[in-house]
């Protein structure tokens, strides 16, 4: 059962739009960039977005902004911070320096794995603690994507990344589990949190649709198919999205009011090979000889995630 | 209580009281001590509606300093504080702020830095933001303390300033210390601080804009950065023309730097902040004993008014720069700024020396300035004189003891 | 000294392409320098690197602005003005273009004052390692045969090395394209250079600008617009109008919102934008989005 009725059926029923202009320095086939510009013909052009470093960050670069809203980048740590600080001033003015309504923004933040679960996750949860009136949106690589792909604690397990490479003694390079990112904000109860996939665009903007008439913390985790930092082709980029979804390696799913809903359930779950064998980043659990243990282990992993709502 | 007459405030309650005069609408704030009755005074007037605006209580000063800036880019006037292992914490933000070009007030009350950790003041946390773009101001007295927040508002609010100005004081000594301030009447404070209406874009739906994107290319990332100098430079002059206003409102005068006794001086000490006071004490005591000592308080650090200060001290013989902190492998941190801003003038003072004391709350003895004196008179003064005598040694010697007994029992 | 100019796009190998370079001059017992030029670009995007080589001490940092060697992989950025492979180039220059067309032909489309030497490196690359796109090997080896100074065992020491350095496979066909772009080439003699005496800087009095030129603020909503970054494809993406339903998916799936909707929903490929990832043409129900090989990158 769905929290709330989705308001699109179809790609037609997309907002005409774009908030965001093509140019920008990012990589050709870019999964998380898809994610935010569908996530912005949802919310328009009355948006600011407070920028963590990472990947998007070269989405402005001085003297251009894809942009038709406004844009500040912060540091790594601290984009929440900003959006409370711009949150807050935007409050004082509606309510004491008579700001016109139609002057108000959607204050927002947009910020990789890598700040949202290292070094950034404190200052939102002290955020979510305030009930911050405001959209997260994370991009999630799975690395440290823009410095090369260096291990983040997003990192899924049996995973290389630069700093977590694949050697005989540690085969399955990433050897610790997928942070829970989604638990994490779950267990402070917001007001919605929801994970979309640039696959699934209609449940995406009807996620976003959703979350725009809602006020405190909207907190979203969109899966970022990385072709450089994956190592596959950019035009499989939503190829390997969908096969994300449909191995359960990546759940979509809602929190609203104490629920957790799935919206999209793959009706039988695929192996997870199907999903890892596709790219570079996994191909040690294949190569030079199958390395059945590492990935018996994700796929259990997967399994006992499921277990919980099949 | 009535607001146009003295009342008896620490340091700390006279930094609030600026800030609620200058009617701040935003306080991001995050307690340490010794700062920390600030930004709780703070709290009891926003709550009990005495403020107007909004207090935030932050998770840490790194995100206490960018939601500051980020509010001032929002359009609103902005005050917060911190102090010591806070300003560190918060260093990347507030690098980041000041190159935002926003204008805000930030207290800092003194504190010295870990490690060892120890809450008494030097000044080793206000000069690691030295280099990152902030207007500084250092209040002697907690009066100072006050105008210093009206005034810093002002400077930083204009429009070919736009930067966070800092106003400093000393942990404890003026923190924690009553004494009378005069707060002058609302009215005449409109005056000289109208309602904050911002003179650079602000973030609202009608002014859509992106604000410190990336750079590429030396030739952006310096531009950028001398714009940010000439504005830090002319602040001098905004500091002058603000202080010059004060002064006919208030009747109290600011110069960048205090002047005392400093006409027929023949030494000269250089302070800042409150152990001025203990300075000014000494050479009142050194002229009773015959010995011609002035001192020169500086009160503008940034922009270092280099044109003022060699003015000031040219012409005289012995000079002495009394550092409250250390550069580990150096010295005295402003001691070559002193010395960079004389270098250029013919009656230079014969002899600049550097001098380091009240290290972490650490006095500095009217005996110390005797052999301050006795320092600039020796010719062999090359080093740094580092204020440390037998009875601090024995004080320690004994402390120490304690700490290693069990070496000397393992050795015996 | 050489003064070495390399010009392709992210993830040919260009940065591999200088550090072969500077690896097998090292070995012929030169001073060697190499570096690459990282910017705000991706995979795709123009990608610019250097090699300097030496007798004496390399007293030089940083870009090279009058290169004595451009070595261009990707001719698809000659008329690409934010690449400007061939800026700097003069009478001292020698430049070598990755091409399928005729030395006469180039030379008469890019009226260069330099020497001009050509060889279809990506052919040769299709040949040996059976995939055009990455050009290290072939790159560093046309280069080292031009400046004449490295040998072809050093060189090809040098490929051994950075490719087993970067735990590339296909050793031994590395070393066989190696061998015969060597023998495919020969060392081109450079018109000495002038040297320049120096002369000042005009160094200006920066005056101070009001706040919103004095900071980084940028008042353009949407001016990324104004950049293009077609010129990243290397295939291109062409929707077959006969066949295509309107489903959307393209416009959907498209990363860059390159694709826009006509009347009656028919999707625009934006060309001036679109970055060739072609995620369109994969997701295509119908298949009817064909994938074309832009202009001069034909083997």
């Amino acid at each position: 059962m769905t929290a709330l009725a989705g308001k699109y059926k179809k790609l037609k029923d997309l907002h005409p739009e774009e908030a965001i202009t093509p140019g920008t320095g990012l990589c050709a086939g870019c999964g998380g960039l898809d994610g935010l510009r569908l996530a912005l013909k949802e919310l328009g052009e009355n948006v600011l977005i407070c920028n963590a470093a990472g990947c998007f960050t070269l989405l402005s670069v001085y003297p251009f902004t894809p942009l038709k809203g406004s844009w500040l980048y912060t540091t790594m740590g601290a984009p929440v911070p900003a959006a409370q600080g711009v949150r807050d001033a935007l409050d004082i003015r509606l309510q004491h320096r008579e700001l016109p309504d139609k002057e108000d923004l959607l204050v927002m933040t947009v910020a990789g794995d890598g700040s949202s679960n290292d070094i950034g996750l404190g200052a939102t949860s002290a955020a979510l603690h305030r009930n911050l009136d405001f959209i997260y949106f994370c991009y999630d690589n799975e690395a440290y994507g823009n410095t090369g792909f260096q291990l983040s604690a997003a990192s899924p397990y049996g995973s290389a990344t630069q700093t977590a490479p694949n050697t005989e003694f540690h085969p399955a390079g990433t050897e610790f589990f997928k942070k829970d990112l989604f638990e994490i904000w779950k267990a402070q109860k917001p007001t919605y949190i929801a994970t979309v996939s640039p696959r699934e665009p209609i449940d995406l903007s009807n996620k976003f649709a959703k979350a725009k008439t809602m006020s405190g913390s909207r907190m979203f985790i969109c899966m970022s198919p990385c072709p450089t930092g994956w190592g596959f082709d950019p035009k499989e980029s939503d190829l390997i999205a969908k096969l994300a979804v449909d191995t359960g390696m990546f759940p979509i799913k809602e929190y609203f009011e104490g629920q957790v809903t799935h919206t999209k359930r793959p009706q039988r779950r695929l192996p997870v090979e199907k999903f890892l064998q596709r790219q570079k980043r996994f191909r040690h659990l294949f190569e030079p000889e199958c390395r059945h243990d590492i990935i018996e282990n994700i796929q259990s992993h997967v399994d006992e995630y499921w277990s919980h709502y099949e | 209580m009535k607001t146009d007459n003295k009342i008896m405030l620490t340091g700390n309650k006279a930094a609030a009281w600026g800030a609620r005069m200058a009617q701040v609408e935003y306080v991001p704030a995050f307690p340490i001590t010794p700062q920390t009755e600030i930004v709780e005074t703070l709290a009891q007037w926003f709550a009990d509606g005495t403020l107007q605006g909004k207090f935030t209580n932050m998770d840490s000063e790194h995100s206490m300093f960018m939601a500051a800036g980020a509010a001032a880019a929002t359009g609103v006037r902005v005050f917060t504080a911190s102090s010591s292992q806070g300003i560190l914490h918060g260093m990347e933000s507030l690098y980041t702020i000041t190159g935002w070009r926003v204008p805000l007030v930030l207290v800092n009350v003194s504190r010295a830095l870990a490690t060892p950790i120890t809450l008494e003041p030097d000044h080793n946390d206000v000069m690691s933001t030295r280099d990152c773009g902030l207007i500084q101001l250092h209040a002697e007295t907690c009066q100072e303390i006050f105008d210093f927040i009206l005034i810093g508002h002002k400077i930083a609010e204009n429009p070919q300033v736009c930067l966070p100005v800092l106003v400093n004081m000393d942990g404890f000594y003026l923190s924690f210390t009553r004494e009378p301030v005069l707060i002058p009447d609302k009215k005449t404070i409109l005056k000289f601080l109208p309602l904050f209406e911002p003179v650079y874009p602000v973030f609202q739906a009608s002014q859509p804009m992106a604000r410190a994107s990336a750079v590429f290319g030396g030739s952006t990332y310096s531009y950028f950065k001398m714009q940010h100098n000439l504005a830090a430079h002319h602040a001098e002059k905004v500091f002058n023309d603000a202080t010059a206003e004060f002064s006919e409102l208030f009747g109290r005068t600011y110069e960048p730097a205090e002047k005392f006794h400093m006409d027929d001086a023949d030494f000269v000490f250089v302070m800042s902040n409150s152990f001025a006071t203990k300075g000014k004490a000494a050479v009142l005591k050194l002229r009773q004993q015959g010995i011609k000592a002035g001192l020169l308080k500086i009160r503008l650090f940034r922009p270092f008014p280099v044109a003022f200060i060699a003015q000031a001290l040219c012409g005289h013989e012995r000079v002495a720069v009394i550092d409250q902190n250390l550069a580990p492998g150096m010295g005295g941190i402003t001691y070559p700024e002193i010395v960079s801003s004389l270098y250029p003038y013919e009656n230079r003072p014969k002899k600049i020396v550097s001098v380091i004391g009240g290290l972490g709350g650490k006095d500095i003895t009217e005996s110390d300035f005797m052999s301050i004196i006795d320092h600039m008179k020796n010719s062999d003064s090359k080093t740094p004189l580092y204020l440390f005598d037998q009875e601090d040694q024995r004080a320690f010697q004994r402390i120490q003891k304690i700490a290693n007994v069990k070496k000397e029992v393992s050795s015996s | 000294m050489y003064r070495i100019r390399l010009h392709g796009r992210g993830g040919q190998g260009i940065k591999t392409a200088s550090q072969i370079l500077g690896t097998a001059a090292f070995y012929s017992g030169y001073q060697a320098q190499d570096f690459p030029l990282y910017g705000a670009e991706r995979r795709g995007a123009p990608i610019v690197a250097f090699t300097r080589i030496s007798e004496k001490p390399v007293l030089e940092r940083g870009p090279i602005s009058s290169p004595d060697i451009i070595l261009v992989g990707d001719e698809t950025l000659l008329d690409d003005p934010q690449a400007a492979p061939l800026c700097g180039a003069d009478e001292s220059t020698a430049v070598f273009i990755n091409s399928t067309l005729e030395t006469s032909v180039l030379q008469q489309q890019l009226h260069l004052s330099s020497s001009l030497l050509k060889l279809n490196l990506t052919e040769l690359c299709i040949q040996h390692l059976n995939k055009g796109t990455v050009l290290s090997t072939a790159l560093a080896a046309a280069g080292a045969r031009l400046v004449g100074m490295i040998t072809l065992e050093a060189l090809l020491k040098a490929v051994d090395a950075e490719l087993s350095q970067q735990g590339i496979g296909s050793i031994q066909e590395n070393l066989n394209l190696t061998k015969e772009i060597f023998q495919n080439l020969f060392p081109v003699v450079l018109k000495p250079r002038k040297e320049k005496t120096i002369s000042p800087s005009e160094i200006i009095l920066m005056e101070q600008a009001n706040i919103e030129e004095a900071a980084p603020i940028i008042l353009s909503p949407g001016n990324m617009i104004l950049r293009k970054t077609g010129n990243w494809r290397v295939q291109r993406p062409e929707i077959d109008y006969e066949h295509c339903n309107h489903c959307l998916i393209c416009y959907a799936r498209c990363p860059d919102g390159a694709i826009s909707l006509g009347p009656d929903d028919k999707p625009e490929i934006d060309y001036d934008h679109c970055k060739g990832c072609l995620i369109c043409a994969q997701e295509c129900p119908g298949h009817f989005i064909n994938t074309v090989r832009e202009a001069g990158v034909e083997s």
